[in-house]
C-alpha cells in the first residue's frame, strides 16, 4: 500500500530514553502562560478591558476594532506527549500553535520551549530553535513546488548549512521512515495529495527535532487516508517520542490520536483533559455538543462507570468475572455478555468496584446515569 | 465526526408546493422604495411573475417625469440615458418651433439678388454708354435664377419645419411611452443590488438627489437646446475663452526650471550618462570588435541551442539578409542599445519590483509613476532628456529605459506578491532567514513571471529604436529616419526589415530559452 507510514527503524541519532514513560511525562517541554493574541492597533487597551471588565469578542471588534485570536491561553506539554488542540475553524488554533515558533508574535505572556522563552531569543537564536528543534507540517503541505521531494526534506539542514552529502543522507532516511524512498526525485506536483503530506512529515522529522507542530495535516486528505496516516503518524510519534501539538477541527482525530486534548472556542481555552476526561465529563455545553457523538467503547473506563460494592445487593460474586480498572467498556461488554453474574473490577489485587449489565448499558449511553 | 453548529430543524416541502412569501418580500420592498410602497409592491411582483418577455407594467412617474424621476429614486443610469434622449427630442422641438430653418440660404438669396443687381446696374450703364451689355445681363440674370432658387430651398426648409416638429414631439411621447414601460424594471433591478449592497445602493426618494438631477438637467439641457436651435450663438458657448497668457507664462516657467535643474545637476546627469556608455561601450566591443563571422557563429549557436534548428535556421537567413545589405556594424549598433537599456533595466527592475511587490505602500506610490512611464508618449519626455542628458546614445538609452522597464517592475512585483503565504511561512518556520525566504521561495516561483516581464521589456525597448534616432540614438533607426527625411521609399523598406529581423531573432531565442527553462 502507497500511503503508509511504516516505523522500521527510528533514526539512529534520535536517541530517545529507552522507557520514555517513566524518563518524561513530568519535564514540560511546551509551556505557555497567559498567551493573549489581539490583532489591531489597540491591543493592549482590548487586553486591559478583557482582563478587568471582560469583553467578548464583537465587542472587543466594535470598541477598539481588534479581533481577539487567542484568549489567556495557559498549557504545557510534557515530553513526549501529543497534545491535541482542537476547535472550529477561526476558534485561534492555527494562530496559537504558531505562537510555539513565533511565526506569531504573542500580544501578551510567555511562551517556552525546552526550557527557553522564545520571545527573548534573537533573531539567530530563534532561527536556530526553529531549524534545529521544531518540526512543523501544514494543512496545505506548503512544499516548495520547484525542488524535488529530497531537497524540500532536506531544507531545514539546507538552512542550517549541513553540508549536501550529509542532508541528502538524512532526507534519505527520513524518506525511508515515511515509506517513500524511490521517490527522492520527483517533484511534488507528481506525487498524490497523501504521499506529498508524507513529504511534509518527513521534512518535519528531517532535523530530529524533539517537538512537532501539526497544523491540521490530514484534514486536506480524504477519509480512508486520513484514518491510516492517523495511526501511522501516532505509531511513528510514539516510537520516535516525538512531543507533538496537533491540531484538528475533527473531535474523533484527536481522540485517536492525543494523549491530552485541549478545546478552543473563540480564543478561549475551554476545557484540557484526556480524551475520556473530555468524554465523560464536558466541561460546559458547547464541549458537551461536541461529544455526543463520540463512541464511547474504546474510551471510557471500568473505574469511571463502576459502582462501589457496598452498593451491591445481589447473588454473591464468587464465579463472577473480573477486570482492571483500566478495562475500557468493550472488554467488560465482552466480559458481560459471557457471564450472568456482574464484573468485579479490581485495582492491583483488591477487588474496588462493580459492574452490572445496567451499569454498562448506562456507561455505553452515557451522560443520562 | 467533524463538529458542526446545530441547524435548525427544516420541513422539506416539493417544489411545486413552496409559496411565494409575500409578506416579507412586500416589507423588504417598502423598506426600499419607501414611497408608494403599495405600487412598487404590486410592480414588482408582477416583473417577479413575469415568464418571458417584457413585464407589463406602466410607471406613470417615470413617464411623465422622466430623468427627473430617476433622479429622485436614485437610479442614474437611467437619468443619464434618457436625460440625453429627452435633450434629443426637444432639440428637434424647438427647431421646429422657433429655429430659423433655411436662414443660411435666405441669407445666400439675398447676396446673390444684391450681387444680380450691381451686374444689372452696369449693363444698365453699358447700354448708356453704347457698349454690347449683353455679358453684364446674362451674368444678372443667372444670378437672379440662383437666387430664386436659393429662395425656395429656404422656403421648403421652412416648410419642414412641422415635419420636424411633429417628428420631435413623436420622438418625445416614444421616449416617455419607454421610460414608463422601462421605469419599474430598472428599479426593480436597483431593488436586487439594494438587497446584497443596502449600504452602497440608493435607496427610497431622496430630495438631494432630486436637486442634483434637476440642476444638471437645468445645467445642460436649456443651453444645449439653445445652441441647436438658435443660428447666431454667443461665442463664448462655441469656444473656450482662454486666456493665452496663461499658456505662455506656464511654459516659460516651466522651461526655466529645467534649465536651472539641468545646471544644477549637471554633475549628476553626466555621471549617469557615463555608467550607461560604459554599459553601452561594452556591449557593443563585443559585438562589433568581434570579427563579423565569430559574432554570426555564436549568435546562431545560441538560438540552435536555446530553441531549436528551425530558429538557428531563420536565425542564420537573418544574420545574411543583414550582412548583405550592408546593415552589419549599425545592426550590432542597435542589438548593443537596446542590449543595453534591456540590461539596465533587469539591474534596477527587478529589485525595484521584489520591493514593490513586498511593500504595499511602496507599490501604491509607483504604480501611477509606472503608468505615467508607460502611457507617456515618448515624444514628450524626449524633450527634457535632450535638456537633461544632451543628444546621442546615452540618452536614447535612457528614454528607452523609461519606455522599457514598467513591465518588468510590475510583472516581478505580481510575481512576488502571487507566491503561496503557506510555502514562505513553511520555509520561515524551517529557519529559514529572510533572504532565505527571498532566495528559496520568493524568486524562484516568482521566476515564470519575472521572466515573462523580461521579454516584455526586449520587445518594448526594440520598440524604442527608431523613436530614439530623433535625439540622436543610432543604428538602424538613423537609417530609417534617414529614409524618411528625403521620402527614399527603398532605403526605408530594406532599414525595416532588418529592424523587424532583428526584433524577430531576439524575440525567438529569448522565448525559446524561456520556455525551455519553464519545462525544466
Amino acid at each position: 500500500m502507497a500511503d503508509q507510514l511504516t516505523m522500521a527503524q527510528p533514526p539512529a541519532s534520535a536517541g530517545g530514553p529507552l522507557h520514555p514513560e517513566i524518563a518524561s511525562m513530568t519535564e514540560p517541554v511546551v509551556e505557555l502562560a497567559n498567551v493573549w493574541k489581539v490583532f489591531g492597533r489597540q491591543a493592549p487597551e482590548t487586553i486591559e478591558a478583557a482582563q478587568s471588565g471582560g469583553i467578548t469578542k464583537p465587542e472587543a471588534l466594535e470598541r477598539f476594532g481588534t479581533v481577539i485570536g487567542v484568549r489567556d491561553a495557559s498549557f504545557s506539554v510534557a515530553r513526549g506527549e501529543i497534545f491535541c488542540i482542537m476547535g472550529l475553524s477561526g476558534s485561534g488554533k492555527s494562530t496559537l500553535v504558531r505562537h510555539v515558533n513565533r511565526l506569531i508574535e504573542p500580544s501578551a505572556g510567555t511562551i517556552k520551549v525546552l526550557g527557553r522563552d522564545v520571545g527573548a531569543l534573537s533573531d539567530r537564536d530563534l532561527r536556530e530553535m526553529r531549524s534545529r528543534h521544531i518540526g512543523m507540517v501544514f494543512q496545505h503541505m506548503a512544499l516548495m513546488p520547484h525542488r524535488s521531494v529530497r531537497d524540500n526534506v532536506a531544507y531545514p539542514l539546507e538552512v542550517r548549512g549541513v553540508p549536501k552529502s550529509k542532508r541528502w543522507a538524512v532526507s534519505d532516511h527520513t524518506l525511508g521512515l515515511v515509506n517513500l524512498d524511490g521517490y527522492e526525485d520527483r517533484l511534488p506536483k507528481e506525487l498524490s495529495g497523501g504521499m506529498q503530506q508524507r513529504v511534509g512529515i518527513a521534512r518535519a522529522l528531517a532535523s530530529d527535532p524533539e517537538i512537532l507542530l501539526m497544523d491540521e495535516p490530514f484534514s486536506a486528505l480524504d477519509p480512508l487516508i486520513r484514518l491510516q496516516l492517523q495511526d501511522q503518524f501516532k505509531a511513528l510519534v510514539d516510537e520516535l517520542q516525538k512531543t507533538t501539538l496537533f491540531i484538528t477541527h475533527d473531535l474523533d482525530e484527536a481522540i485517536r490520536i492525543g494523549d491530552r486534548i485541549a478545546i478552543m472556542k473563540d480564543g478561549v481555552i475551554v476545557q484540557i483533559g484526556t480524551p475520556e476526561q473530555i468524554v465523560t465529563n464536558p466541561a460546559d455545553d458547547y464541549v458537551r455538543e461536541f461529544v455526543q457523538g463520540i463512541s464511547r467503547l474504546k474510551l471510557v473506563r471500568a473505574h469511571t462507570i463502576m459502582e462501589p460494592l457496598a452498593n451491591y445487593s445481589g447473588p454473591p460474586l464468587n464465579g463472577a468475572p473480573r477486570a482492571d480498572g483500566e478495562a475500557d467498556l468493550d472488554t467488560l461488554i465482552d466480559l458481560s455478555v459471557a457471564a450472568d453474574a456482574p464484573v468485579v473490577i479490581t485495582e492491583q489485587g483488591t477487588e474496588v468496584g462493580i459492574v452490572t449489565k445496567s451499569t454498562l448499558l448506562r456507561g455505553i449511553q452515557g451522560g443520562k446515569g | 465526526m467533524n463538529i458542526q453548529d446545530p441547524t435548525p430543524v427544516r420541513t422539506v416541502a416539493a417544489v411545486a408546493d413552496i409559496e411565494v412569501d409575500r409578506a416579507e418580500l412586500d416589507a423588504s420592498i417598502a423598506q426600499f422604495v419607501e414611497r408608494n410602497p403599495d405600487y412598487y409592491a404590486n410592480a414588482f411582483h408582477r416583473i417577479h411573475d413575469t415568464t418571458s418577455g417584457i413585464p407589463k407594467t406602466f410607471n406613470w412617474a417615470a413617464a411623465v417625469f422622466g430623468p427627473l424621476w430617476a433622479a429622485a429614486r436614485g437610479v442614474w443610469g437611467f437619468f443619464w440615458f434618457f436625460l440625453i434622449l429627452e435633450i434629443i427630442a426637444w432639440v428637434q422641438i424647438g427647431r421646429g418651433t422657433w429655429g430659423q430653418l433655411g436662414a443660411d440660404e435666405l441669407a445666400r438669396a439675398a447676396q446673390q439678388e444684391a450681387r444680380a443687381q450691381q451686374f444689372l446696374e452696369r449693363a444698365e450703364q453699358a447700354r448708356a454708354a453704347g457698349e454690347d451689355p449683353t455679358r453684364f445681363e446674362t451674368l444678372g440674370n443667372n444670378l437672379m435664377r440662383a437666387a430664386e432658387s436659393s429662395r425656395e430651398t429656404a422656403e421648403a426648409a421652412a416648410a419642414g419645419a412641422f415635419g420636424i416638429l411633429l417628428a420631435g414631439l413623436a420622438f418625445l411621447v416614444i421616449i416617455k411611452l419607454i421610460q414608463g414601460v422601462w421605469g419599474n424594471i430598472a428599479y426593480e433591478k436597483q431593488y436586487s443590488r439594494w438587497r446584497i449592497n443596502p449600504d452602497a445602493v440608493v435607496s427610497g426618494v431622496q430630495p438631494r438627489n432630486l436637486i442634483f438631477g434637476l440642476v444638471m438637467a437645468l445645467a445642460i439641457a436649456p443651453l444645449t437646446v439653445y445652441r441647436f436651435t438658435i443660428e447666431d450663438v454667443w461665442p463664448a458657448l462655441t469656444a473656450f475663452p482662454a486666456d493665452p497668457d496663461h499658456y505662455s507664462g506656464t511654459a516659460r516657467w516651466l522651461e526655466a526650471q529645467i534649465d536651472a535643474a539641468a545646471r544644477n545637476g549637471a554633475g549628476a546627469f553626466d555621471s549617469i550618462v557615463f555608467g550607461v556608455r560604459t554599459v553601452l561601450d561594452t556591449i557593443s566591443l563585443a559585438l562589433v570588435a568581434t570579427p563579423w563571422p565569430v559574432v554570426m557563429t555564436v549568435i546562431c549557436v545560441v538560438a540552435w541551442r536555446s530553441a531549436g534548428p528551425r530558429v538557428a535556421i531563420f536565425t542564420a537567413a537573418a544574420l545574411a539578409y543583414i550582412a548583405m545589405m550592408g546593415y552589419w556594424e549599425i545592426a550590432m549598433e542597435t542589438v548593443a542599445l537596446v542590449g543595453a537599456a534591456v540590461v539596465i533595466c533587469v539591474i534596477l527592475g527587478i529589485p525595484l519590483g521584489i520591493w514593490f511587490g513586498k511593500s504595499e505602500r511602496a507599490y501604491k506610490f509607483a504604480e501611477p509613476v509606472l503608468d505615467l512611464m508607460q502611457t507617456l508618449p515618448a515624444f514628450v519626455y524626449l524633450i527634457p532628456i535632450i535638456a537633461f542628458f544632451g543628444t546621442g546614445n546615452p540618452p536614447g538609452i535612457l528614454a528607452t529605459i523609461i519606455f522599457g522597464m514598467p513591465p518588468l517592475i510590475r510583472l516581478t512585483a505580481l510575481g512576488i506578491r502571487g507566491v503561496p503565504e503557506s510555502i514562505k511561512e513553511a520555509a520561515t518556520a524551517f529557519g529559514a532567514s529572510r533572504w532565505n525566504v527571498l532566495y528559496d521561495v520568493e524568486l524562484p516561483l516568482a521566476r515564470p513571471s519575472i521572466m515573462t516581464g523580461v521579454n516584455q521589456t526586449i520587445l518594448m525597448c526594440l520598440s524604442m529604436v527608431v523613436i530614439i534616432s530623433l535625439i540622436g540614438g543610432g543604428g538602424l533607426g538613423k537609417v530609417i529616419l534617414e529614409a524618411l527625411q528625403f521620402a527614399a521609399k527603398g532605403p526605408g523598406l530594406l532599414g525595416g526589415l532588418a529592424i523587424l529581423l532583428c526584433a524577430m531573432v531576439i524575440d525567438r531565442i529569448v522565448q525559446g530559452a524561456f520556455r525551455r527553462a519553464d519545462h525544466k
